[in-house]
């Protein structure tokens, strides 16, 4: 099935006339993360044009050294993370102007720590993690404020535990991966009520198997992702059902075309065929590269970079209890 | 929590025969509502076919579920609601309805009659009184009239038809789906 | 040939707005075929239809046109841009770019903020979950509160020594203020019914609460009482009830801060948010409430009863939904944070 995914992604790009490719061009960069990440994922990712797509990076970079999702549209976090994380992938991190990108993010972040995800202002715990993601990944996590931006992630997290986007927002799963991404990312997972928050978490698991992302909302291969990395970036993926969880992700796949849908049944897209194949990397699949969790990205590119988020242990809460005394030790779970 | 439709039929021996239909899909958008309530009328007189005398079941299709009971006389009633809405109180409103119909029709027109030369006037007003259920005829007594063991539960419209044979086929082939509806039904599914 | 009739096809949308300004619902119409001589434009009762066969014509134009402006490689007057951004938008109002190009329109002045307003909504009884759709209208909200706030310092350079907390009760810009509020939380209201558990609704809706009504404790009564019956037909309504969870805790910090009394407000005739627009802080919101000089331990006894009467209607409303509508995760969880809100008063 594997060779299939693969063929059908690679296809995907290539029938760029069509109108549903027109109707997602606002968000083409993430789209093209999304179609490379699980292509490297498969080990696939060589039948990828590579030139053709740092070329089109660099078109997509603005004077104000944000990115854009294509040629023409304006330039957002969302989008600028997505064109790092393509870099990342190619290590090509010199198509842009690294500097000015960081200027950019550094210029969106607010007072109060939130970033906006562009110039007009819009503020999101999503920009939050975009943010801290792209700069971890261009090792220049120092040109922000991270007191502040914690500050501001931490505001918006709920009594069950969970995260919204904005504080006094409901806790929805995308949200949680985003701050508990970024709380990994800064080095502040000890800030998170593991205990309940995997408990709300592991609570998105359906009968059929498959994941919600909030109370009574129909189940969604993208949830597998957004609830199982949280889950693995707080030591607590072993409290969900892995066996029936895979049954669903793997009912959601195309036999015939290829790729896989929200549920089973529906029609096929890159984003759910990311997420469905990273799920199952998380729920240990061993045909598919292990991925990271906070930043759904083959591990083998986390180690090139030198990059290692923090993760809960699940095994050690004591040794957490102490890691908050000692941070300095914080360099040696990081390798546990 | 909502329902959408209401449809008296009777099950003839090769077909199903809607007797008399009322809707509210207000909650759809405007210029979908037509296409709409033909597939409300399609799903329903299938179920009442796919299933068998004198049983109750709840099927479950996307965020609906159609809700039918046949009776042993054949004559027969479909309620489709939202996931939200009681199961209890639609059980029990098909067993009002069809109480009261065959009290007003001639059982003599059940095989033959059709929704215009029907004369049974009060269906669009118990669909208007169930929306809210609470409101609605007392439940706890539902509660105790119902035995809910032995209502079957499909989890699909699928596991309703033979082996091999296939919604879009039947969808394709109904003459009494017109070609929006058609066209309708084949973006409606599948795309999220 | 393509280009002459998609360029006849958005003139035809741009007359439809003009011809009725009530449209209130946008929508596609299965329709696989060009039916000859006829506009694929249809507008029946207030409702513009498009006919399925020309999107895919009608959209790659617009897209195109919008794209190459924005490369400056082609040049477009005002009057083509608010016209392809809207035919733009209505199809595809997750095209952020296209939002933010009529925002520049509005800064100069060329878009009046209530006419992307209306816009967005519209878009919204389409696509009635589209985020960007929902954070260009709280960029525009923005825009709003920051006129109303610079009208406000003119009348009162104009009015001299005129108090701040008068300037706030100008009856026109309050009115004003009020007819978007409300209007906003009618907007949200038609989203959460057409999408369950809709979040970009619901967190605007707060959102709007938190920049629109801070401190206005008569307002947030009001939708605590109006989302009753809401959140009675809506039980697995996660979000709607998470609004609830909002009011309550708001109510509740409000009633117990309020050194003079803010409850009292109640009794005022208008429903205007009690200060000045866009971050009003407590002690200005307070500050025009300081009419009856009640004694502060009455004012606080009063308060206190208010907010354990609202625990006490919350859980009486949840116990009796859990009763009538068993089985609901929704229902329980609600029903935990009240207990929660209520340990934590
Ligand atoms: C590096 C990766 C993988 C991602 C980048 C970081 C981002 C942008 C993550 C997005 C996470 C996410 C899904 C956030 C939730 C956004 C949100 C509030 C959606 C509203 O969802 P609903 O309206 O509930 O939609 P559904 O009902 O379809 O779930």
């Amino acid at each position: 099935m594997l060779d299939k995914h693969a063929d059908y992604i690679a296809a995907y790009g290539s029938k760029n006339d069509d109108y549903e490719y027109t109707l997602s061009e606002y968000l083409r960069m993430s789209g093209i993360y999304w179609g490379l990440t699980v292509m490297d994922l498969m080990g696939q990712l060589p039948r990828m044009n590579q030139q053709e797509i740092i070329d089109f990076i660099t078109a997509c970079q603005h004077e104000c050294g944000g990115i854009s999702a294509s040629i023409g549209h304006d330039p957002h976090l969302l989008y600028t993370l997505s064109a790092i994380q393509i870099l990342c992938l190619y290590d090509s991190t010199d198509a842009i102007d690294v500097d000015k990108v960081v200027e950019y993010i550094k210029g969106l972040q607010q007072e109060d720590g939130s970033f906006a995800g562009d110039k007009w202002g819009e503020i999101d715990t999503r920009f939050s993690f975009c943010a801290a993601a792209a700069l971890a990944l261009l090792g220049r996590m120092d040109a922000i404020n991270v007191d502040k931006a914690v500050e501001f992630v931490l505001s918006c997290m709920n009594f069950d535990g969970g995260f919204g986007c904005r504080p006094g927002s409901e806790s929805h799963a995308g949200q949680i991966y985003c701050c508990t991404g970024f709380l990994s990312l800064t080095g502040q997972l000890h800030q998170v009520n593991a205990d309940l928050l995997g408990w709300w978490l592991c609570e998105r698991q359906l009968l059929s198997g498959g994941l919600n992302g909030r109370p009574e909302k129909l189940p969604d291969v993208c949830y597998s992702w957004w609830v199982l990395a949280s889950l693995k970036i707080i030591g607590k993926i072993h409290w969900i059902d892995k066996a029936k969880l895979r049954t669903f992700i793997l009912a959601c796949q195309d036999e015939e075309t290829g790729g896989f849908a929200d549920r089973p049944g529906d029609m096929v897209d890159p984003f759910h065929t990311l997420f469905g194949v990273a799920g199952l990397s998380l729920l240990g699949d061993k045909q598919i590269k292990p991925v990271n969790p906070v930043l759904c990205m083959p591990e083998d590119i986390m180690q090139r970079l030198n990059l290692k988020p923090e993760l809960l242990n699940f095994f050690l809460p004591m040794l957490t209890l102490v890691l908050l005394h000692h941070r300095n030790l914080e360099i040696i779970f990081s390798h546990a | 929590m909502k329902l959408y439709s209401l449809c008296v039929i009777y099950k003839g021996a090769t077909k199903a025969n809607l007797l008399k239909a009322a809707y509210d899909l207000s909650s759809f958008s405007f210029f979908q509502r037509s296409s709409v309530q033909e597939f409300m009328t399609f799903t329903s007189a299938l179920i009442v076919e796919r299933s068998t005398q004198g049983s109750r079941a709840s099927v479950k299709e996307q965020e609906y579920l159609c809700h039918v009971y046949v009776r042993n006389d054949n004559l027969s009633a479909v309620v489709i609601a939202d996931t939200e809405y009681p199961q209890r109180v639609c059980f029990s409103l098909l067993e009002k309805v069809l109480e009261e119909f065959s009290r007003q029709v001639d059982s003599i027109n059940w095989p033959s009659g059709n929704p215009e030369s029907i004369n049974y006037k009060a269906l669009d007003i118990h669909l208007a009184k169930y929306q809210n259920p609470r409101e609605a005829d007392a439940m706890t007594k539902v509660q105790a009239e119902l035995d809910e063991t032995k209502i079957i539960l499909h989890n699909t419209m699928e596991s309703l038809l033979d082996r091999g044979e296939k919604l879009d086929d039947l969808v394709a082939k109904s003459e009494h789906l017109g070609n929006q509806s058609k066209a309708f039904y084949k973006t409606a599914r599948k795309q999220n | 040939e393509v280009d002459v009739l998609v360029q006849r096809v958005v003139k035809d949308i741009s007359n439809a707005f003009k011809r009725n300004p009530n449209i209130d619902e946008i929508g596609v119409i299965p329709c696989p075929e060009a039916r000859y001589n006829r506009s694929p434009i249809v507008l029946v009762e207030n409702k513009l239809g498009v006919e399925s066969w020309c999107i895919k014509f009608l959209l790659p134009y617009v897209h195109n046109k919008l794209l190459l402006y924005r490369q400056r490689k082609h040049w477009l007057d005002r009057e083509a841009l608010v016209d392809i951004t809207s035919t733009l938008l209505l199809l595809n109002p997750d095209f952020t770019t296209a939002w933010n190009v009529r925002k520049e329109l509005l800064q100069c002045g060329a878009l009046v903020p209530e006419k992307d307003l209306y816009l967005g909504k519209l878009a919204l009884t389409k696509f009635p979950k589209s985020p960007e759709t929902w954070i260009h209208r709280r960029w525009v909200l923005q825009q709003v509160l920051q006129r109303f706030s610079a009208a406000a310092c003119r009348s009162q350079q104009q009015h001299g020594e005129m108090e701040s907390s008068e300037l706030q009760r100008s009856p026109m810009l309050s009115d004003q203020l009020t007819r978007t509020l409300h209007e906003e939380m009618k907007v949200c209201c038609d989203a959460a019914c057409r999408y369950p558990s809709n979040y970009n609704a619901w967190s605007h809706r707060i959102w709007v609460l938190q920049h629109m009504a801070r401190g206005n404790i008569k307002f947030f009564h009001d939708e605590l009482s109006s989302m009753r019956v809401w959140v009675s037909m809506h039980v697995s309504d996660h979000s709607g009830f998470h609004y609830r969870q909002f009011l309550l805790k708001e109510l509740m910090t409000e009633l117990s801060q309020a050194p003079t009394s803010s409850y009292a407000s109640q009794n005022r005739p208008s429903t205007a948010p009690s200060s000045s627009p866009p971050h009003p802080s407590h002690t200005e919101a307070n500050g025009e409430l300081t009419g009856a000089e009640a004694s502060g331990d009455e004012e606080r006894q009063l308060n206190s009863a208010t907010v354990l009467q609202l625990f006490h209607q919350e859980l009486e409303l949840c116990s009796d939904l859990i009763q009538s509508f068993p089985g609901h995760e929704t229902l329980w969880s609600h029903r935990r944070h009240v207990f929660y809100l209520w340990h934590l008063w």
